[in-house]
């Protein structure tokens, strides 16, 4: 059987062929779940940006003077209740009152009414800390301290609900993320070192890898906690967790790198590399390392959900963020604060919670859109 | 056989010595040493804190001391609690017990929640009960277990309110346990371990249903099924005999290193319930600083866990004899 060969040469192809990102990207866009996965998360994400903007509260405001321990959410109203017409936006002022039958404080809605304003000045923020600004999205203004929109109620020490939820995505969605980025790089480099160099350091970290699935990771992170003081600072806590969260999740990416390049060192192309004369870093960084690419990005945004909870977890079990910031998973926490029974009395505590579903289902929307994109079995 | 379970054990030695020189090293680098919290407190006398400090070596090098911790625990001296003033080990165990069967319960219902999902989603494929099981299940990945417990604790007390019912949703015993018959008390304590057992496999189930799924189309699609069918054999043998066996073995190779996720979750769920397992005492435990029990607890459950990988060779071995010849 004799091949012939095609008549023109194949330059003619480029104008239609597709790099395998190419590919990925249409293969993507077909997919409408994954692309509201990706819309919503770029939604959180400014909205977490914007944060100090559209929260009506500053971070930790609350008043000494008049406390609000859980406050009730205070539903907003347009109708004006005497005529009926649409009116401004207000909320009722809520007074407390310590009912003598349960021992129980109750709020109940005072007939002031707070006119809620659109732009109004507040609370001093920078937003990325760079760019000051006291402008905030909706408030009460300052006419009456004791007007407040609750939009999610209060928590313990009577801060806005809503807003420390706002804040708290801030810290949430990024500090998971951050985590699966950094781990990525560890398992990275770590697998490539004991594939490369073989030997005594092969051995150890490999080692290192099963010690650290053997430890159960919960317990793991707690011993690791009580490595630094309690009262560390807290901006010093969020790096703190988030090298934790690095440092116990390297170890199966780092076993997946270094067999696939232990598999990859016996090609051709490898040969062909040497045979050129290219040193060892270049071999490794340009011919090896990209193969694993593809991998890396599904493993990538599949591991981001674990990890998103994960931190929610440590901050619910109170080792994550520490007061004033907070996550969504550490204002879970007060869910439980004075018993079981409480929750009912204050079920809205449970809304952060809600944001977490959606965030780690927006990740899993993206991230399996992704691993079909890049599946070549799954290409329609 | 069982010279494969004898080489597994072998090989896990190096891994547990590791673990172990893990542990010491983090604990050494938090600041001051295992004395400092005992130091402060005035309850302590100083001959117990020379005991203390001649039995644990502290006045020596550090991988002498280690040596000294190793060789206490290998006599079951796990060091004194300062918070508790008692060995570690009176106190840890039953908590670990506690753990323990939270955990075995989770599993079982793990398993027979995500098994019949899956064999179904792959059997009756695409139908409309497969994508109504997939659709809940996916959403309930994105549920933190313990957010689960809490909605989960919400509805009941609502429950509870309105009819008056008395379920229980907290702790491990009721108040009048102790008056119980034994029986009674098994199955109080049963009533107490299945809603947090039952949200924790609950909440954990999306992923494993989703494998055996997979797993089973894969299967029954290969030739020995084929095979089989054209044989005659009916179709239950067809699915449970000849796919259901094949396909759950990357599974139950995988038990093992299920079993720290497992330890890891029960945690969650124990501080939500309120229930007395390893996670609520190592979270005081932090505050206090009280390092011979963080240590003894990591120690032990890291033991238990090899030890349950050993017990998942043991059940690969049975379900697949390949394994025992090689």
């Amino acid at each position: 059987m004799t091949t012939t060969l095609p008549d023109r040469p194949l330059k003619s192809a480029p104008a239609r062929s597709q790099s395998q990102f190419g590919v990925a990207w249409s293969q993507f866009r077909k997919n409408r779940l994954a692309k509201i996965g990706g819309f919503m998360l770029i939604l959180l994400y400014t909205l977490a940006l914007f944060a100090p903007f559209i929260a009506p509260d500053g971070l930790s405001n609350y008043s000494t003077s008049n406390i609000t321990r859980f406050h009730p959410p205070t539903p907003i109203s347009i109708r004006d209740p005497q005529t009926g017409g649409l009116t401004r936006p207000f909320v009722y002022q809520y007074g407390q009152k310590l009912n003598m039958d349960t021992f129980v404080n109750e709020y109940k809605p005072t007939t002031t009414r707070c006119p809620i304003y659109f732009g109004v000045r507040g609370d001093e923020y920078r937003v990325l800390g760079l760019f000051p600004g006291t402008l905030h999205l909706f408030g009460t203004g300052t006419e009456n301290p004791n007007c407040k929109v609750y939009l999610f109620g209060g928590e313990a020490l009577g801060r806005d609900l809503f807003t420390r939820t706002i804040y708290a995505s801030q810290i949430s969605l990024t500090i998971g993320v951050g985590a699966v980025l950094i781990s990525t790089v560890i398992g990275l480099l770590m697998g490539a070192m004991a594939a490369f160099f073989g030997g005594v350091a092969d051995t150890l970290i490999m080692r290192l890898v099963e010690v650290l699935a053997a430890i159960p990771s919960l317990f793991l992170l707690i011993l690791l906690r009580s490595v630094f003081p309690q009262d560390i600072n807290p901006i010093f806590a969020l790096y703190m967790i988030l090298g934790l969260l690095a440092f116990i999740g390297w170890g199966g990416l780092a076993r997946v790198v270094r067999g696939q390049m232990l598999s990859v060192r016996e090609q051709d192309f490898v040969s062909a590399a040497q045979a050129l004369g290219a040193g060892n870093g270049r071999i490794m960084w340009r011919h090896m390392l990209p193969t694993m690419t593809t991998y890396i990005i599904v493993t990538l945004s599949l591991s981001i959900p674990g990890y998103i909870l994960l931190e929610s977890g440590l901050s619910f079990l109170g080792i994550g963020a520490v007061e004033p910031y907070v996550s969504w998973g550490g204002l879970l926490s007060q869910a439980q604060e004075g018993g079981f029974a409480s929750i009912t009395q204050r079920p809205w505590v449970l809304i952060p919670g809600f944001f977490i579903v959606f965030t780690v289902m927006c990740y899993q929307l993206l991230g399996d859109g992704l691993r079909d994109a890049f599946d070549p079995r799954k290409r329609q | 056989m069982i010279p494969f379970l004898l080489r597994r054990l072998v090989q896990s030695i190096p891994t547990l010595l590791l673990a172990s020189l893990l542990i010491f090293f983090v604990i050494q680098l938090a600041p001051g040493d295992f004395l400092t919290p005992a130091k402060l407190n005035p309850n302590i006398s100083s001959e117990q804190l020379a005991a203390l400090e001649r039995n644990f070596g502290l006045d020596r090098p550090a991988w002498q001391q280690y040596l000294f911790w190793m060789g206490n625990m290998f006599q079951g001296n796990f060091g004194l609690s300062f918070q508790y003033q008692q060995p570690v080990l009176d106190i840890i165990w039953p908590r670990i017990l506690n753990s323990l069967y939270l955990a075995l319960m989770s599993l079982i219902l793990f398993y027979s929640i995500a098994i019949p999902l899956g064999v179904y989603g792959a059997v009756r494929q695409n139908s409309p009960g497969d994508n109504a099981v997939n659709i809940v299940l996916y959403f309930l990945l994105g549920f933190p277990s313990f957010f689960l417990a809490l909605i989960v604790i919400y509805f009941i007390l609502q429950l509870r309110n309105a009819t008056g019912l008395d379920i229980p949703i907290g702790g491990m015993t009721s108040n009048n346990f102790e008056e119980l018959s034994p029986f009674g008390q098994l199955l109080d304590i049963l009533k107490h371990l299945i809603i947090p057992a039952l949200v924790l496999a609950i909440s954990d189930a999306a992923g494993l249903t989703r494998v055996i799924r997979g797993q089973m189309l894969e299967v029954m699609r290969s030739d020995y099924v084929r095979t089989a069918r054209a044989k005659g054999v009916s179709e239950h043998t067809a699915i449970w005999k000849h796919t259901f066996r094949n396909a759950i073995l990357p599974i139950v190779a995988g038990i093992g290193s299920l079993l720290p996720a497992l330890i890891s979750g029960v945690g969650f769920l124990e501080v939500v319930f309120a229930y007395p397992g390893i996670t609520p005492m190592l979270l005081t435990a932090i505050g206090t600083q009280d390092l011979y029990l963080i240590a003894g607890f990591t120690v032990i459950t890291t033991v238990l866990l090899i030890i349950g990988n050993v017990i998942s060779d043991i059940l690969l071995a049975v379900v697949d004899p390949r394994v025992k010849v090689s």
